[in-house]
């Protein structure tokens, strides 16, 4: 039996971005594109330094490709790489901080667009539901944005969302309740709750 | 008392979301919000909310895949270029080592022989030797592992990334 056929796909990625194989690199921009992209619209609350995030993200990912074991699965190694990313972004242009759990509305209104024709939660919004929750998703806090997205959207355990926010299980299962709450008022068409 | 339970549940719900309960309680959740219709409209709104969230589509460049191989090309070069440069610095360096010791070898050992081959004195040598030989070599050794120092420097003040 060859070495590729007894390999798990994360092995196959790890062997790949030890030998910083291009070819496997192309294969997974295009796998993971739309994801890392949505990934960083859902953390930054922008459309604007999305597509330059997200080839810097890959260009890390071919410089530091040998820091991945292939032991857990790539994405939450991937999302950690953005994150960082996404952070030194944020510090650059002095937005609101990713880490920050506090519930500061002040920062979290100079973080977002303030006009609702800018929010990139508005312009995707392609269903009734997801109309109802675009201004909801741009004023809440991106840490609570960030939680949601990888839970339901990339459907991480709470133990690889805690992994790549560096936080604690308990401290992610906390974002993740309070973003769904700020979604249900929403829904029920109550006020913010951010 | 009944509040409490709601309250209870609520967080049950929302800890099954989230997937942080045991089979036992998505169990014991299960049946409850078949009998109680105000959790069951929680757990409803909750899931409502979830669906809403699948219900973005962001648009995504059709160029930048194109622009990420170009970059990503340019870049894996340039670390096996810079790859390459350590190698050849590693066995410069090397080199440099095995010369300095051949260098002090011969100075020591083969004075002698060298001093009668060229009517001097083997302090004359061994001196011409440590001035020709062994403190280049030396030299070379501790300025090496200066090199990559001194390119990124270089590559620096000329506004290219490092």
């Amino acid at each position: 039996m060859t070495l590729a056929a007894t390999e798990s796909e994360p092995e196959r990625i790890a062997r790949g971005l030890r030998h910083r194989d291009v070819a496997l690199l192309q294969t997974l921009v295009q796998q993971y594109q739309y994801r890392l992209v949505r990934y960083f619209i859902f953390l930054l609350g922008t459309r604007d330094p999305v597509d330059d995030l997200v080839q810097e993200t890959w260009l890390r990912v071919l410089e530091r490709g040998r820091s991945y074991d292939g032991e857990s699965r790539f994405e939450p190694w991937l999302f950690a790489v953005a994150r960082n990313l996404a952070i030194d972004h944020t510090r650059k242009h002095r937005l609101v901080s990713l880490d920050s759990d506090d519930n500061d509305e002040r920062e979290a209104v100079s973080f977002s667009p303030v006009s609702g024709a800018d929010s990139p939660f508005e312009q995707a919004a392609r269903s009734e539901d997801a109309q109802h929750l675009a201004q909801s998703l741009q004023l809440l806090q991106p840490v609570y944005r960030e939680a949601l997205v990888l839970r339901f959207q990339e459907e991480l355990s709470l133990q690889e969302i805690s992994q790549v926010v560096g936080a604690s299980v308990s401290t992610v299962s906390s974002r993740i309740y309070r973003g769904l709450a700020a979604l249900r008022q929403q829904m029920d068409g109550g006020a913010h709750a951010n | 008392m009944q509040t409490d339970r709601h309250q209870s549940i609520c967080k049950l719900i929302d800890k099954s979301l989230a997937g942080d309960v045991s089979s036992q309680e998505e169990k014991s959740l299960r049946q409850h919000l078949l009998a109680c219709a105000a959790c069951k409209q929680y757990w409803d709104t909750s899931n409502r909310a979830i669906a809403g969230l699948k219900g973005f589509a962001f648009e995504t460049d059709p160029n930048l895949p194109g622009k990420i191989f170009a970059a990503l090309t340019l870049r894996a070069a340039q670390l096996e270029t810079q790859q390459l440069s350590h190698r050849q610095l590693a066995w410069s360096y090397v080199a440099a080592l095995v010369l300095t010791l051949a260098g002090s070898f011969a100075a020591m050992q083969l004075g002698d022989r060298f001093a009668s081959a060229f009517s001097a004195s083997q302090q004359q040598v061994q001196l011409g030797l440590i001035a020709i030989w062994i403190v280049p070599s030396v030299c070379f050794c501790l300025l090496l592992p200066t090199l990559p120092l001194m390119s990124k420097r270089r590559l620096h003040a000329k506004g290219l990334p490092l």
